[in-house]
């Protein structure tokens, strides 16, 4: 008959631990548009953890040069160090190359970085934007192992259900009864657009708030950026 | 030349007291044994074109291969011991395959030659690696010199490497056991606005002044890399013929 007693576990070796918990959200919403002549990559800056707000203005996006810039959604202390890791590969190819970073070259080794973590993953969501070699401007998205695409538009992060489906509608133009042409946006028409999906991810998104950084990337300027307020509750 | 020099051309990482390396001298000498290579930066792309010595008649000329391609816009040409080229080229091509895995682009040439180069002088005993190391130490320095050719956002160029692992640029230059006098030809004959097809010629023409036989289709190698294309492309016979043939008319006129 069985007896609990009998398979009881000897007691040295039923000590308990605290799991391994190696991650953690910290939320944060992150949105890149590419345009005709210019692209822009914004991201929040709101820091949460739960319920709480430790938090409200750390920066999650990084200039890699004058015309690439990265954004992160997702756990905080990955995405630092992942932005550590891109930027210092920059530097060494801008020394060893001799030539300006592409886009394209930042989205396959962001990629490739990301990959090499297969199985232990940085717990992140990147968007990554800038003017290709024709100075046209692209984005791609990429999850958090490294499958991405190059797109004209793409949110990543907490406010991503929120607000995808409201660019893919403004911007592709897509899921529209008439005027299903694409207009190409203009950067003003595409800034006021910005901030109103943030504003309004803000309202439901408890994890998005406080501000949002906004890169704006063209040609004459480089890299400009703007700080817009959002709401602080 | 053959007296010994002194104790220091023994070891190949001791400097001699005048502060030279002999083994890297001598590895120099070794290239001037070797058959003779000339490559033409022109504004139009890079021509590349290498004398194959064909010492039997049963021998197969196109068992000898002296122009191989890197990566699809870079080929090179070889002088010297072309074993040592072939462990050179083998790194230069997975350094190659390694930019565009990484950074999803054509490698530049200049990087891709630096890159080739670094192999150069990693020889000799003590050289601290790991315990199982992956590749086996080279234990002296490579006996061959390398004209590396190649178009990238920058345009064409030329490159020259030698058993130092210096590499320097050329719009010009000769290697191997003719490239003294190659090399003065070139410098006689060569100008900047020279368009591909007369840089052919003028590969071919010096070939002809240095080289020992007479240069026809089957003992002479030509390759070249297009600004249009940034392709690299190994000539076929008939193409080379077709050079030689251009390069006789020139000469009855």
């Amino acid at each position: 008959m069985w007896n609990a007693s009998v398979v009881a576990v000897p007691a040295t070796e039923s000590i308990q631990r605290p799991d391994f918990m190696p991650y953690q959200n910290n939320g944060g919403t992150v949105v890149a548009i590419g345009g005709e002549d210019y692209c822009i990559v914004s991201a929040t800056t709101r820091l949460g953890l739960g319920f709480a707000i430790p938090t409200r203005n750390v920066c999650r996006y990084s200039i890699l040069n004058n015309r690439v810039v990265l954004a992160t959604a997702g756990m905080f202390a990955d995405t630092v160090t992942l932005h550590k890791v891109i930027k210092a590969r920059v530097k060494i190819y801008e020394e060893q190359q001799d030539k300006p970073f592409e886009l394209r070259s930042a989205a396959q080794l962001l990629s490739n970085t990301l990959y090499y973590r297969r199985f232990f993953p940085y717990y992140t969501f990147n968007v990554l934007g800038g003017l290709d070699e024709d100075g046209q401007g692209f984005v791609y998205g990429f999850d958090a192992i490294g499958s991405g695409e190059k797109v004209k538009v793409v949110c990543n992060g907490t406010g991503q259900a929120l607000i995808q489906p409201i660019l893919d509608n403004q911007v592709e133009r897509k899921q529209q009864y008439e005027n299903k042409q694409i207009t190409n946006l203009s950067l003003e028409e595409a800034l006021d657009l910005v901030k109103d999906v943030f504003t309004s991810a803000g309202e439901r998104d408890i994890y998005t708030g406080d501000a949002v950084d906004i890169c704006i990337i063209t040609k004459q300027r480089g890299v400009f950026v703007e700080t817009f307020q959002l709401k602080q509750d | 030349m053959f007296l010994t020099r002194s104790e220091y051309d023994r070891g190949v990482n001791t400097f001699s007291p005048e502060g030279r390396l002999f083994q890297v001298e001598y590895a120099m000498e070794a290239i001037k044994l070797g058959s003779t290579a000339v490559g033409i930066q022109t504004a139009e792309g890079v021509v590349l074109a290498v004398e194959k010595r064909l010492s039997s008649p049963l021998l197969e000329p196109n068992s000898v291969e002296k122009l191989v391609e890197i990566d699809e816009h870079v080929g090179c040409a070889m002088s010297g011991l072309i074993a040592d080229a072939r462990t050179m080229i083998e790194h230069a091509r997975v350094e190659a395959q390694n930019h565009r895995f990484t950074f999803d682009e054509a490698m530049p040439v200049e990087s891709l030659t630096q890159a080739t180069c670094d192999l150069a002088l990693r020889f000799g005993e003590g050289v601290e690696e790991d315990e199982d190391k992956e590749e086996e130490m080279m234990s002296r320095p490579f006996g061959v010199s390398l004209l590396i050719a190649g178009v990238d956002d920058k345009g064409p160029a030329l490159f020259y490497t030698d058993p130092s692992g210096t590499y320097i640029r050329w719009l010009a230059k000769a290697i191997g056991a003719g490239a003294e006098g190659a090399q003065s030809a070139l410098q006689e004959a060569y100008y900047k606005s020279m368009t591909l097809k007369e840089a052919e010629t003028l590969a071919l023409r010096t070939l002809r002044e240095v080289v020992e036989e007479k240069v026809e289709s089957n003992n002479v190698e030509v390759a070249a890399v297009r600004t249009d294309t940034k392709k690299f492309v190994i000539y076929t016979e008939a193409e080379v013929k077709e050079c030689l043939s251009r390069l006789e008319n020139r000469d009855s006129q």
